[in-house]
């Protein structure tokens, strides 16, 4: 019985195979999507869960302003160093505190070989690994930062380094920076690469005894990553409360703690984080929870459009199959065993989208990783049986509403009335069938206009003036060095070399309250070098730049940009504003120039109101920036000439660096690739919808090819044919257009809110929509209606 | 075998009732041919179906090999198409993505039947039929006449005790529908198998022992046939 069953299943698929491929082909493709986001969720919940110790493990969070994006606080990862200490005395469940500085770049020298430029090396107390769970191949985790002067490595890190893992005792010297003289450290232990992603990432810890003290004079910060290993069991709602209280309590003590003064006080704080969270709660942006809401809607709905297609096609081609229920109710076929058929071809066929699915998956997985920079696989994911197990629930639930209306409905369908012939002509549950197409275009027409604004915005940003020439500009990870600066300039093709504090890439916003006319002003303070501003290729609006000539330009000279001049009531040259250092002590400035607003960090905040100075005397611009403005076409000779120059200096580091315009493209990236997911998004729902649209429309009107035979007899042109047939249809995409359209509203201006520049919505991409999607209809409904209108009568005629 | 008592059949549209069948009552015994003739819209199709149990009487009593239709649950209506009834139709109604030899097999498959049995049964009526080397044909590829051929042989092969066959000859040529007559013949004589048609011809209302004649729903004549074929 089920081999005949199958048989016939089988042939039914082969008379229609376009049906069928269409059929499989949607479904896979809406699973493909969904797949490749149960995939990457995974990939995103399996951070920091490596060793189930961790789950005692917290990560200490300080609210505070330094260094945030926008001058706002936050609770950031960074604290202040003299938490750990705090915590260790103030809280008892806590066992070990570690401080762990954050990660840059270093230059690695082994015995022999050159030196090697290494990201990941983090200099720690000697409690890192008391805290951390790390499983160490070789050395001991207990023993390893008994001396000074050691490091643990991971094991790809020596690897790297030795191209072997045996390593212990053999030493390394480390060059925290470029011009650094290095130090000789000694390799006490070699711990395993996890096999989950952690958030506290690093290649090697090193030890050097400096984390293991916070600076003495209150008025300094060491800011560093705390981390705590706790006892089991501890209530944390209640245990942030005592951890709060007791960071104000400390605070006390400091000389800038006075909420009366010192107002950006007030909203200070502490707390912790159990480390497994830390990846979903990341400082100043939204945790990929947030950003994973839209794209995760998007391939739901996706999902739901070719579930759709999958049900509406199984359940309309099933009409033909009614004779066959009929006739085998009349042979004593049982109801039950009826259901079971279609039932069991439903699963059938969504199995082989299913496979077909994870042939597209393998497919994509490839591509999809390295443009979203993502490592995800589906067959070594260590959860790949949970995986399956959603997917089998998801195969389960297609089939059911794929199978279940053919199974029912035709199985309770009574035998005289299909077998009379009635049964084809009623073309029962057509409503629930049109009603689907709608849902599916209103989708369809939804993907379509968001991306057309959302190209458009793409487009903008990507056009949009910065404010500063950034084509034929490199950043070289240095400080400022005047020898190194004028030997640069006698290069032919360098114009200019400056430093500064915020360069698209690496900006550190420092907030400076400043008086003007007993006004307290907020401005962002960025310090620059003397050609900084010109070698950036800012557009000056009023005044002059920096400039040797002026002897006080290196004193209390200072740059507006547009935005803090019009906290200045626009005009401001030559006016003064002062400022008190934390010392207490007052200095003034000059205003000698405005540029325009120039962007540095993205297109979703705005350009802060900022003030440049070249003084000393408000901070410094030892942020690892050296700007390097290049005046001919072919920057490869003077690059080459550069990393001479850097051999002689830095002998002892690798010379790297990046150009502006490659740092801008980065920036932009995460946007783009989202902007080409929703591309992607929307052409496989056109295509799905599109091919639903096709088959049912095919499937409807070779249900009437007696019909419209028997009227082109009695005298329908073709014209009336193709109008008729195609008509109902258009109402259709019509309908989901005018649905669609307010949605589609909702959605882009959500996604728009989340930039400070964009564009405004026009009624373009919504026209255009709306003509395309009917059009396309029209000319995929037309093709079937045409070749039925065009058609010879008499065959349709005898056919019957 | 069968015993209609006083069956009507009517439906109600916007309140009037326009009837099918009125008070038909008759008695049609095993190993009985009869055939139903009347003009077009007389209700023989009903009456057919009723008789197969495809539609319900609006009123009356049914009883077929002694039990009462009408409180016939699922279940036991389907046992008696396995196990008593076959069907014949106008339009053959084969399946069209089996082939002849999977067509023949189909009841046998619900009637759970043994593989082994169901070979030899489906190779003994496909040779019965003369239709051996069409067995793996499909039904668009045979002429209408073959088609019926395998109809009969499907409604057959379960070894039924009553045929019922609605124009089975409707959709054919003389000759094969003469052919088919004598096959109904054949097995009314020599299998005792009980056969009720409806027909439009007199020609082949001659192959059958009795004429139901029908008129406007109403039983007008029921005639003895005289065997002088
Ligand atoms: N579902 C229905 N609703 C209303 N009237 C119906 C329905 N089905 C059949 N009829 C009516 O019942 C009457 C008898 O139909 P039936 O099919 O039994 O006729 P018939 O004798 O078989 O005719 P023919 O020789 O043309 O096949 C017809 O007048 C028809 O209009
Ligand atoms: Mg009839």
């Amino acid at each position: 019985m089920f081999r005949i069953n199958f048989k016939i299943a089988l042939r039914n698929l082969l008379k229609n195979k376009a049906f069928a491929a269409i059929n499989v082909i949607g479904l896979a493709l809406g699973l493909c999507s969904f797949v490749l986001l149960l995939l990457y969720i995974q990939f995103e919940k399996s951070y920091d869960r490596w060793d189930p110790e961790l789950e005692q493990v917290y990560q200490v969070r300080e609210k505070h302003h330094f260094g945030s994006r926008d001058n706002k606080a936050d609770w950031q990862i960074t604290n202040d160093s003299r938490v750990a200490a705090l915590l260790k005395k103030d809280i008892p469940q806590f066992k070990y505190t570690t401080r762990i500085k954050g990660a840059h770049d270093c230059s690695v020298r082994t015995t022999s070989a050159e030196p090697v430029s290494m990201s990941g090396f983090r200099y720690s107390d000697s409690n890192f690994f008391k805290v951390f769970p790390y499983k160490f191949l070789l050395g001991d985790r207990t023993t390893a930062f008994s001396n000074l002067n050691s490091v643990v490595l991971k094991e790809h890190t020596a690897l790297k380094l030795f191209g072997t893992s045996e390593v212990l005792g053999k030493d390394l010297k480390i060059l925290g920076y470029v011009g650094d003289k290095g130090v000789v450290y000694k390799v006490t232990g070699v711990v395993e690469d996890p096999v989950c992603p952690e958030s506290v990432d690093f290649g090697a810890i090193v030890y050097d005894g400096a984390q293991n003290q916070d600076p003495e004079n209150l008025g300094r910060t060491s800011y560093c990553e705390v981390y705590v290993l706790s006892e089991k069991g501890i209530d944390l709602g209640l245990l942030n409360l005592t951890i709060h209280k007791s960071y104000l309590n400390f605070k006390k003590s400091f000389p800038d703690f006075d909420p009366k003064v010192n107002e950006k006080i007030k909203d200070h704080g502490l707390k912790i984080l159990p480390i497994g969270e830390v990846h979903a709660n990341p400082p100043f942006k939204e945790g990929w929870v947030d950003q994973i809401k839209s794209v995760g809607a998007l391939s739901l709905f996706l999902l739901v459009v070719s579930i759709i297609n999958f049900v509406n096609l199984a359940t309309a081609k099933s009409v033909q199959r009614a004779k066959e229920v009929g006739v085998k109710k009349v042979l004593g076929a049982s109801r039950k065993s009826l259901t079971w058929q279609f039932l069991i071809e439903a699963a059938f066929l969504s199995f082989a989208a299913l496979f077909l699915s994870i042939v597209f998956v393998e497919l994509l997985l490839p591509f999809f990783n390295s443009h979203f920079d993502l490592e995800l696989s589906l067959w070594h994911n260590r959860e790949i049986f949970m995986i399956g197990l959603e997917l089998l629930a998801i195969l389960v639930i297609v089939t059911i509403m794929a199978g279940i209306y053919p199974a029912l409905v035709l199985s309770s369908y009574r035998p005289v009335e299909v077998l009379k012939g009635s049964y084809t002509g009623s073309f029962k549950g057509s409503k629930l069938r049109y009603g689907l197409v709608i849902v599916q275009f209103v989708i369809t027409v939804t993907f379509m206009i968001c991306m057309g604004i959302m190209m458009q915005q793409g487009h903008f940003i990507h056009h949009k003036n910065l404010g500063f020439d950034r084509g034929r500009l490199i950043n070289l990870p240095l400080n400022y060095n005047e020898t190194f600066a004028q030997r640069l300039k006698k290069i032919p093709g360098v114009q200019y070399v400056g430093t500064t504090t915020q360069v698209m890439g690496n900006v550190f916003n420092v907030d400076e309250e400043g008086k003007y006319k007993q006004q307290i002003i907020h401005l962002n303070m960025v310090t620059v070098s003397m050609e900084t501003l010109a070698a950036l290729g800012v557009q000056l609006k009023t005044g002059r730049l920096f400039s040797r000539e002026y002897q006080q330009d290196t004193l209390n000279s200072v740059v507006l940009n547009e935005s803090a001049a019009k906290l200045f009531g626009g005009n401001c040259i030559g006016e003064q504003y002062s400022k008190k250092s934390w010392d207490n002590k007052e200095y003034r400035f000059k205003i000698i120039g405005v540029i325009r607003d120039y962007h540095n960090q993205g297109f979703d905040k705005t350009v802060l109101p900022t003030v440049y100075k070249v003084t000393q005397q408000g901070g410094s611009a030892s942020t690892n920036n050296l700007l390097v403005r290049l005046n001919v076409s072919d920057m490869r000779l003077v690059i080459k000439q550069i990393e001479k120059e850097w051999r002689i200096l830095y002998p002892d580091n690798q010379m790297t660096y990046v150009s502006v315009e490659d740092v801008f493209k980065k920036e932009l990236k995460t946007n783009d690739a989202f902007i080409e997911m929703i591309a992607c998004f929307s052409f496989v729902s056109v295509f799905i919808s599109l091919m639903g649209l096709f088959a049912l429309s095919a499937f409807v009107i070779s249900g009437k090819t007696k019909e419209l035979a028997i009227r082109k007899v009695l005298g329908a042109s073709n014209i009336q044919i193709l109008n008729l047939l195609s008509r109902s249809f258009l109402y259709l995409v019509f309908a989901a257009n005018l649905v669609g359209w307010p949605l589609a509203y909702i959605f882009a201006s959500q996604w728009l809110s989340g930039f400070a520049y964009r564009v405004d919505i026009t009624a373009g991409p919504f026209f255009i929509t709306a003509g395309g999607s009917l059009l396309i209809a029209l000319l995929t409904v037309g093709s079937q209606a045409g070749k039925a209108a065009v058609s010879n009568p008499v065959k349709a005629l005898k056919y019957e | 075998m069968i015993e209609l008592k006083n069956i009507e059949k009517y439906y109600a549209n916007k309140g009037v009732k326009s009837y099918i069948l009125r008070h038909v009552s008759t008695e049609i015994k095993a190993g009985e041919f009869v055939s139903i003739m009347g003009p077009s819209g007389a209700g023989k199709s009903t009456l057919l179906n009723i008789l197969g149990m495809l539609e319900e009487p609006t009123y009356g009593e049914y009883q077929f090999m002694g039990e009462d239709i009408t409180s016939l649950n699922e279940r036991k209506r389907i046992d008696l198409y396995r196990n008593h009834i076959g069907f014949v139709f106008q339009a053959y109604h084969l399946i069209d993505e089996m082939t002849v030899a999977e067509n023949i097999e189909a009841p046998l498959l619900y009637k759970k039947i043994g593989g082994s049995e169901r070979k030899s049964r489906v190779a003994d009526v496909l040779d019965r039929f003369n239709m051996v080397a069409k067995k793996d044909l499909f039904p668009n590829q045979l002429s209408g006449g073959q088609q019926q051929l395998v109809g009969i042989a499907r409604a057959l092969v379960a070894q039924p005790s009553i045929i019922l066959a609605d124009e089975p000859t409707g959709n054919l040529q003389s000759a094969q529908a003469l052919q088919i007559m004598e096959l109904f013949k054949k097995l009314n004589e020599e299998e005792g198998i009980t056969i009720v048609q409806v027909t439009h011809s007199e020609v082949n209302a001659g192959y059958g022992s009795r004429i139901l004649h029908l008129l406007d729903g109403v039983i007008k004549e029921d005639l003895k046939v005289n065997q002088t074929v």
